[in-house]
């Protein structure tokens, strides 16, 4: 198996996708992203705990989430699945809510009305030896991720300009010399 | 960092293929309307709709001075957008992790129950 467990695989305009080797097998992984006593075991960021967790795992079923900030606010998030393949493969849009399960806009905690109110997240699940590969991939609101087919990469485009950026602060070359 | 709304209003710039053409024409140097809109099949008011869109969204400047008004790109808010994305990275980056860690608990207990079992 590769040494590197890490992998940002290529990602599409606005989404990311992250890889990672688990060393675990299959059944085990997806029963850690589905069952409610294994979330609350790892969900929270560093940092942070998992207050509260319920699964409703069926498409249109709640995954109803409380987060304990280092700072000692709670942050409640709420997923609706919409897709379950057993062992394989999870979609579900992620979004702000309260502690009935509501969803509530961005501005609830603190956020601009502006912040996007939801995210589609998709995790999939492929075992091979022993070890599992989860690809997780965020894709960010519709706004972002519009694009046409022959294009790919932009964000990759965005971060090249990023670095240039950088380097013309330290002298380099500037954006409007040819 | 800018606020969440510049950064709305840059997301909205960047949603569309010809503004993120245009902005991949300007990363090479600046460039007036009428050399911008060559590529496209559409009118110069199009085109400059486009770049108002995009100076809305601080992807771009417009130059005063000058009467064709050259655009420059403004790269400060595309770092903007890749250090948002940034964000989301790290958030799983540290739920994968502990992800990791408790998988490899789980089953380092399963081992020491199944060694008591054959003792």
């Amino acid at each position: 198996m590769d040494a590197r467990l890490d992998a940002v695989t290529e990602a599409g305009a606005g989404e990311i996708v992250v890889t990672r080797v688990l060393d675990a097998p299959r059944e085990l992984v997806f029963a850690a992203w589905t069952d409610e006593e294994r979330l609350k075991r790892w969900w929270a960021p560093k940092g942070c705990t998992t207050q509260f967790c319920t699964v409703d795992l069926r498409p249109g079923g709640k995954f109803h989430y409380c987060m304990r900030m280092s700072d000692g606010k709670d942050v409640w998030g709420i997923g609706i699945y919409r897709e379950i393949v057993a062992l394989e493969r999870i979609v579900y849009i992620d979004s702000f809510a309260d502690a009935e399960g509501n969803p509530v806009p961005p501005t609830h905690y603190g956020l601009s009305a502006d912040h996007p109110a939801e995210t589609l997240l998709t995790v999939t699940f492929a075992e091979r030896a022993g070890k599992t590969t989860l690809t997780l991939r965020h894709a960010l609101p519709a706004t972002v991720t519009e694009r046409d087919a022959t294009e790919q990469g932009w964000i990759e485009m965005l971060d090249r300009l990023a670095q240039d950026l950088a380097k013309a602060r330290d002298g380099g070359p500037r954006w409007t010399q040819r | 960092m800018a606020s969440v709304d510049d950064l709305s209003a840059t997301l909205n710039a960047l949603a569309d293929p010809t503004r993120r053409a245009i902005l991949a024409r300007l990363a090479t140097g600046e460039a007036a309307v009428k050399e911008l809109a060559e590529p496209f099949d559409m009118s110069l008011q199009a085109v400059s709709k486009h770049l108002k869109v995009l100076e809305r969204g601080g992807l771009i400047v417009r130059t005063r001075q000058a009467q064709s008004r050259p655009c420059r790109i403004q790269p400060a808010a595309l770092k903007d957008v890749a250090d948002w994305l940034e964000n989301y990275r790290k958030l799983w980056d540290q739920r994968l992790d502990r992800l990791g860690d408790y998988l490899k608990e789980l089953q380092t207990k399963d081992r020491e129950k199944d060694n008591g079992r054959k003792a």
